[in-house]
């Protein structure tokens, strides 16, 4: 079978000892940047590319992946222990990870974390292997009304992340989208809300907003009760530091769940790894028996998310080594790695370079191993983090969210709207305004209204186009079924009552 | 006769000596506009290599990613560099258009000091391999017969490929839509699923979706057949008397720099685009020589600008300046 | 007729947000020879934000719930925060290094109301490990 031989020949390039050395540099490397708020895979692969000169291209592409998923693995870390998201698509790890953490799980929370990341990043792995150039071909179909329909169906998850007020998550979530609107607009040119300022002209950076209102805004409600406190507690032994068996247990859906939806959002060109990990969030806290446990420390509500931003990466490598299209912002430069090592990424790309895929592919399984064996060791260190007192603690929570956006942007500007964010941030947990609705306003904002936009323009402004195609109207309809749900539910517990009565 | 020598000699001398006036001795800042990974700051580390490599610059050069703003933050940046001899920054085709279009982008190349202009980036018109037009014209012929029905996909509005579109359907009397996608990787997705029906590629892009058989090339838009495309003919050949307006890339310093300063920056500049490394990147990356020393910038902008303007107006689009 | 609470203000905040939004939106184009302009999108979420906003208010005034909140501590987190303020606005000045370190010596003394040692001890630690695990270590710039 082609697929067998090819992966032989893959694992032949994959083991060589040299290539095992760059795998494991590269993974290294990755989590390291994963750790670190700001610091992200595309900006530490472009720095390394007049380095990858020297190396032959295969190795090389072996290496800079392994910077790539290995990211995933870390940017965890600092979500759970700290509130602070390592990488855009660990803010929905923050949701529930640091509740555990407070709660004394953190060792459990990473733990899972790694455990969901690496079967997910396995199981993207083989479908990038298996369903590559026919799922390319698929996701040709797939545009603005489907893309509509998808983050439709993200914004409908809002209902699920709802707390005790929908009013007021829907006024979160639209404040978000209003946040997502400030900047140019992409298709007159005309500047939206930017106040004369000019830093203000591409839009606010997600980043800055989510470590201002989560991070920020946890240390500035934890100044309330200094007294209180004084440390959080980590259980003693290891037992305790690591997910239990029924951890386990309770994560089986969460893990197939993170791992499908992460692959199949990851092929979609310019969807990120940030929808795939809110959607799998929601679906998870959907499909679960004790949804008012989320959010506040369970377990589940890490696997699905952390799950899913890994098998994002093998789908994101689906469109680039099958079209040449990249899929994220790190694909980008990685798809500009191959064509500056002399490569013609495309549709013939993987007939004609078998070696090349079949040893990526190969080395990814490899990386994952390395870095489940790398991390899980790490996660009791890791957590004795939070055995500092919080009066060390949360001065390092406020320089690392400072240090984190600086590097992302070199912007003061970007400093300033940290500080207002957190500001934000703080007002909202003493006004009971749940913040998750707003960091998916934001997110999907944008590509929302540009999906739509683009929706129209290919239909002459027909909504109609949104409905007529099979997969967008499918996708409207879930997410309309989910918005009714909670009414519907309220409706029953008013007609139970009624029948009682 | 000796006299005259000498004269001459002397006048040699002492120019070399003036132009030794200016010589770098800590490293250089080339500012972007992109983030790393993307295309200017690509480009600045690809001159960083080959400065090194040519051993042009006894100095390294260092790449400063100022993005933000669409490259206003960029430009803001280096304005308020003023006098600074060791900065310098990568335009490209943006820095031209957005003081244009938005009141904030208050930095215009004539408030920064031109240094030379470096490449011109060609582009191809390309439809779906299965798609019933062969010809630009058969395309725009088409159109004609269907106002604001065909589509085509593209970056901005104020981006080349609108303007390609803007000239192209007041030269054919046609219409068509256009329908704008953040991405790169978005445009090509549309027009290979079928969604759009044509769009502008760069070459780079294209190449292997030609040689795969998914993209038909109608035209390239250049002033003369790019050697990797010796077949498609240009628009002019196609049949529509339509002057491309280039997408460039180059090089500004500092307003209020030194002149010794501004000529030394010309020499390395013009010293590269003359090397073997240079030629060769050229050629990689399907890039045009666009060379054009420091005030031939200055009067390429002022004309770009104007031509940009009514372009724009006409597109509908509100010009600021 | 009940004290107005915290939800009422907020609605009202909110409700201010949206009409400006609207009020911005109207004045850009709404739909456009192509497609829609860049008021379409606005506009419809200005209108649900503030019919959302009056939502709140009213239910503020009759609802059940009526939860007060507690501001006790919150001149404590205003305090840190205009303290972190202080310090981005200083930044320019005098770097990441001094500003943190002040910062953290701050926040530890006057709001842990730690002794000065601790609180010395902790504020050096800190901004000498950022100093050395970001501009040395790992080449990124601090502020």
């Amino acid at each position: 079978m082609e697929v067998l031989t090819g992966l032989m020949h893959g694992f032949g390039v994959a083991l060589q000892p040299l290539n095992l050395l760059w795998c494991f540099l590269g993974v290294v490397l990755g989590t390291v940047i994963g750790i670190m708020p700001g610091l992200g895979p595309p900006a530490t692969i472009a720095m390394l590319l007049p380095l990858t000169f020297l190396m032959n291209p295969a190795s090389a592409m072996i290496m800079l992946a392994g910077i790539y998923y290995g990211a995933k693995y870390g940017g965890s870390t600092t979500s759970i222990l700290l509130n602070v998201p390592g990488e855009s698509a660990s803010v929905v790890t923050c949701i529930d990870g640091y509740q555990m953490a407070k709660k004394g799980r953190a060792g459990a929370a990473l733990g899972m974390a790694a455990i969901a990341s690496f079967v997910a990043g396995t199981v993207g792995v083989v479908g990038l292997m298996l369903v590559a150039p026919p799922l390319a071909r698929l996701s040709l179909a797939f545009s603005s009304p489907e893309y509509f329909g998808l983050m439709a169906l993200g914004l409908a998850m809002v209902v699920l992340l709802a707390g005790r007020s929908m009013v007021k998550a829907l006024l979160a979530t639209l404040v978000g989208l209003w946040l997502a609107g400030i900047g140019t607009d992409l298709f007159s040119q005309t500047s939206r809300f930017t106040f004369g300022q000019m830093e203000l002209l591409s839009g606010i950076d997600f980043v800055v907003v989510a470590i201002g209102v989560f991070a920020l805004g946890e240390v500035l409600a934890n100044m309330e009760e200094r007294g209180a406190a004084p440390m959080i507690e980590v259980p003693k032994g290891l037992r305790n530091l690591l997910p239990t068996l029924q951890d386990l247990k309770d994560s089986r859906f969460a893990f197939v769940n993170g791992s499908v939806v992460g692959f199949l959002i990851g092929v979609l060109p310019g969807a990120g790894s940030t929808i795939a990990s809110f959607i799998s969030y929601g679906i998870e806290k959907a499909v679960s028996k004790h949804p008012e446990k989320f959010g506040h420390g369970a377990v589940e509500g890490v696997a699905a998310p952390e799950g899913a931003n890994n098998s994002e990466t093998g789908g994101a490598l689906v469109p680039m080594l099958t079209l040449g299209i990249p899929g994220s912002g790190t694909t980008a430069v990685l798809l500009a790695a191959l064509v500056l090592w002399g490569f013609k990424p495309g549709p013939l790309f993987i007939s004609e370079n078998p070696a090349m895929f079949w040893g990526l592919v190969a080395s990814m399984y490899i990386g994952n191993v390395m870095l489940l064996i790398l991390n899980l060791p790490l996660v009791p260190l890791f957590a004795q983090v939070l055995r500092a007192p919080v009066y060390v603690l949360y001065p390092l929570i406020l320089g690392i969210s400072v240090v984190g956006v600086f590097s992302t942007s070199g912007s003061l500007f970007d400093v300033w709207l940290l500080a207002g964010c957190g500001l934000l941030g703080y007002l909202m947990r003493k006004l009971d305004f749940p913040s998750a609705p707003l960091i998916l306003g934001l997110v999907l904002g944008g590509a929302m209204e540009r999906a739509l936009r683009q929706s129209l323009m290919m239909s002459d402004g027909h909504l109609s186009i949104l409905v007529s195609r099979p997969v967008s109207a499918v996708m409207l309809s879930l997410a309309l079924l989910i918005l009714l749900v909670p009414s519907f539910n309220k409706f029953n517990t008013w007609r139970l009552k009624a029948l009682d009565s | 006769m000796k006299k005259r020598l000498l004269c001459m000699a002397l006048l040699a001398a002492s120019t070399a000596a003036f132009a030794q006036g200016f010589t770098p001795t800590r490293p250089i800042e080339v500012v972007v506009h992109t983030g790393p990974g993307g295309g200017s700051d690509l480009l600045a580390r690809a001159v960083a290599l080959m400065m090194e490599k040519e051993k042009l610059l006894p100095v390294r050069m260092q790449v400063a990613n100022k993005t933000g703003g669409g490259g206003a933050v960029a430009a803001a940046y280096l304005a308020e560099k003023k006098g600074e001899t060791h900065t310098i920054g990568l335009f490209t085709g943006v820095w031209l258009t957005n003081p244009l279009t938005s009141a904030e982008a208050k930095v215009s190349l004539r408030d920064l000091t031109p240094v030379a202009r470096l490449v011109l980036e060609p582009a191809l018109i390309a439809v779906k391999a299965d798609a019933p037009y062969k010809t630009l014209a058969d395309f725009v012929g088409a159109a004609k017969q269907k106002p604001g029905e065909l589509k085509q996909s593209g970056g901005s509005i104020t981006s080349r490929d609108n303007v390609v579109r803007q000239q192209l359907q007041k030269a054919g009397g046609a219409r068509w839509q256009f329908i704008s996608f953040p991405g790169g990787g978005e445009r090509i997705a549309a027009l290979l699923g079928g969604h759009v029906n044509m769009m502008v590629i760069e070459p780079a892009e294209a190449g292997e979706h030609i040689r795969a058989g998914n993209m038909r090339v109608l035209a390239q838009v250049a002033d003369a057949r790019l050697p990797a495309f010796p077949n498609v003919p240009t628009l002019k050949e196609a049949g529509f008397n339509v002057t491309p307006v280039p997408q460039v890339r180059g090089v500004v310093a500092p307003p209020g720099i030194p002149r010794e300063n501004v000529a030394y920056w010309e020499g390395v500049f013009r010293k590269l685009t003359q090397t073997e490394s240079w030629k060769k990147f050229l050629a990689d990356n399907q890039f045009e020589d666009g060379y054009q020393d420091a005030a031939e910038l200055t009067k390429f902008y002022e004309e770009f600008s104007s031509q940009m303007r009514g372009i724009l107006q006409e597109a509908g689009v509100k010009t600021v300046r | 007729m009940k004290a107005r609470s915290a939800d009422f203000w907020s609605g009202l905040a909110l409700g201010g947000l949206g009409a400006y939004i609207i009020a911005v939106a109207s004045g850009w184009e709404y739909m456009g020879q192509d497609g829609p302009g860049p008021g379409f999108f606005p506009l419809w979420y200005g209108i649900v934000m503030a019919a959302l906003s009056l939502m709140l208010m009213v239910s503020s005034v009759t609802g059940k719930d009526g939860s007060v909140i507690d501001w006790t501590g919150a001149r404590s987190a205003f305090v840190t925060w205009g303290a972190f303020t202080l310090m981005v606005a200083t930044l320019k000045l005098t770097g990441f290094v001094i500003g943190f370190g002040a910062l953290t010596f701050f926040i530890v003394s006057v709001l842990y109301r730690k002794p000065v040692k601790v609180a010395a001890l902790t504020a050096i630690g800190l901004a000498a490990g950022f100093y050395v695990v970001f501009p040395l270590a790992l080449g990124v710039q601090l502020p």
